[in-house]
């Protein structure tokens, strides 16, 4: 049922248009054969969505039956989210805009032929969202990894999940799944991914800063090397290579490669191992084992810094600032400046030189425990952001329902990760909660009736 | 549970650019035989006027609808956020027959149609083509 030309034409007169007004190329538009069957649904885009389809690359729909279904690129993951219009939006390929046109040229009409391919009244719309990545540590801890000695283990393949089987199970693009595998420390042991038994890890970090103590090292500058081939005889060396890669950073110095320990994860696992096994710690008690427990053996304080002010030996006292402090970095004299870290600090002891070990301090376990300063002894509990649920409003709930009042201080770091591109904790504090004035200081209540 | 959805090559067959064409209302077919296979309607542009200064940019490469018995004017609009369309493919060919692990589903692959850049919106009143005399085509 195609039309010639002179039927559009005629149509043209009879619709009281003039030719001469008009572009010389018409459309004649036809709905295709198949314009109501077929399966198909519009999606809307943004730019890096345009970018990353016009490269070729592939996107990736994932979810079960009972999840909401996310498209995931290979770094970003997406929400589905359908938008209704009441208008009608017809698809044609092949249909020229006006820029498009070849230049008008009144001598020849000509009548394009476009076929309406589809039609939809309603669309997707995409929205960049978190990874949705808790669903990860459950799976992997079906099945912990305790260490090559356990027997039997090896065949068994239940609760044991390769990459691939990650990413059919998990909400996330690769990049956000392979980013999560390193923040929890899993590894990949012959072939799959496996989350360590946290003993386990404690034990594989516990040889480490032992071999450091008794070798005196520096934290800063542990040799891989002599430690695999000292620690190779208790435990596989993948295994300790991937504990140094877990808690250190990795450095190459004229060719041998070394570790810098992380001072903050280190203290903070040692204070996660301690916590565990206490439902509350008495804080002063804990303080002090805690400190105890981190490897040290100086038990060097800041206060017992001799630093060097000017040209002059002076204890560092109250008043004294960690900015002030030369501190010798190498055999050089050296402001301490932003970049240098405490545990590179050689400090000056009596008439030695030592290294300052590592200091523990409470703000080191934000997002880890909970201190409890109402409560006479003061108390420190086990309360880890990865354990609480993931949906915004059930979080808020849940840490209401722990305690009713909270400060800023203490709730941040429990609602952190919750933050979406460009939202503040502040703004989800506005949100989901009411600010009140208690003792003169600030406090976040609930907004709806939670049973305490 | 996966679902590709590989983006067909730049250089594939067919259009580099669909068009989006909108319109206010429902589309019906005079018999109500369906809408495949039919007319729909023509669609114009006025032509580029360069007589005379301002008021004619006004009406440079507006678009025209005739459908059935009514003309419609709409714009052309550039889109902020580009379209596409996801094609659903069901997944393996039938008569294969593979050994199902628990979980795993035919796989269900998608292809993306080139993007949607620009869109013709139709959204004024449309205008009813009266005829005085009944000409013979």
């Amino acid at each position: 049922m195609s039309r010639t030309l002179e039927e559009v034409q005629a149509t043209i007169q009879i619709a009281k248009l003039k030719e001469n007004d008009l572009h010389n190329t018409s459309h004649c538009l036809t709905f295709g054969e198949s314009v109501s069957s077929g399966d198909y649904c519009l999606m809307e885009l943004d730019d890096t969505l345009c970018k990353h389809i016009e490269a070729g690359k592939s996107l990736v729909i994932r979810g079960d039956q009972d999840e909401r279904a996310v498209l995931c690129s290979e770094d970003k993951t997406y929400d589905l989210k359908i938008a209704d219009t009441s208008n009608l939006l017809l698809l044609v390929p092949g249909c020229l805009t006006p820029d498009q046109l070849t230049t008008d040229n009144q001598a020849s009409s000509q009548l394009v032929h476009a076929q309406i391919w589809g039609f939809s009244n309603s669309y997707w719309e995409l929205r960049k969202r978190h990874p949705k990545l808790k669903k990860l540590k459950r799976l992997l801890m079906e099945n912990p990894y305790e260490g090559p000695g356990i027997s039997g283990q090896e065949d068994v393949t239940e609760g044991k999940y390769t990459m691939g089987d990650l990413l059919e199970r998990i909400q996330a693009s690769e990049e956000e799944l392979e980013a999560q595998l390193q923040t929890i420390h899993a590894c990949d042991v012959n072939g799959y991914w496996r989350l360590l038994d946290f003993d386990y890890e404690m034990k594989l970090l516990g040889h480490i800063t032992q071999l450091v103590d008794s070798e005196s090292w520096s934290f800063s500058k542990v040799p891989l090397r002599v430690s695999l081939e000292e620690l190779g005889r208790l435990e596989p060396q993948e295994m300790i290579e991937h504990s140094f890669n877990c808690y250190g950073r990795r450095y190459t110095d004229n060719d041998e490669v070394f570790f810098a320990l992380n001072e903050d994860k280190v203290c903070r696992a040692t204070a996660q191992m301690l916590l565990q096994n206490a439902a509350k710690f008495n804080l002063a008690e804990f303080q002090e084992v805690w400190q105890q427990s981190v490897p040290d053996g100086m038990g060097t304080r800041l206060d017992q810094l001799k630093v060097r002010m000017g040209s002059d030996w002076q204890l560092r006292g109250m008043g004294t600032r960690l900015d002030q402090l030369k501190v010798r970095m190498g055999s050089d004299w050296q402001l301490r400046g932003m970049g240098t870290r405490l545990d590179q600090l050689k400090v000056r002891m009596g008439s030695d030189w030592q290294l300052r070990g590592m200091g523990t301090r409470l703000d080191q376990l934000k997002s880890l425990a909970l201190v409890d300063r109402s409560s006479k002894p003061e108390t420190i509990s086990l309360l880890r952001v990865e354990d609480l649920p993931e949906d915004t409003l059930e979080r808020f709930t849940h840490l209401f329902t722990m305690r009713q009042k909270w400060t800023e201080e203490d709730i941040t770091p429990y609602i952190q990760d919750l933050c979406g591109e460009k939202q503040t904790t502040g703004a989800l504090l506005t949100k989901y909660a009411r600010l009140s004035t208690q003792n003169g200081m600030k406090v976040f209540n609930s907004r709806r009736l939670v049973a305490t | 549970m996966v679902q590709i959805v590989k983006t067909s090559s730049v250089n594939g067959p067919g259009p580099t650019e669909w068009l989006l064409v909108e319109l206010q209302g429902e589309m019906m077919s005079r018999q109500n035989s369906g809408l495949a296979g039919n007319l729909m309607g023509y669609l114009l542009y006025t032509r580029d006027q360069i007589k005379s200064n301002f008021i004619c940019h006004i009406h440079m490469g507006v678009p025209v609808l005739i459908v059935g018995h009514h003309i419609l004017y709409g714009k052309v609009v550039k889109l902020e956020k580009p379209f596409a369309v996801l094609m659903k493919h069901s997944g393996l060919p039938q008569g294969e027959k593979v050994p199902m692990e628990i979980n795993q589903q035919n796989p269900t692959t998608y292809s993306i149609s080139p993007l949607i850049k620009k869109k013709l919106i139709f959204n004024t009143r449309p205008k009813p083509i009266i005829t005085n005399v009944p000409k013979k085509l």
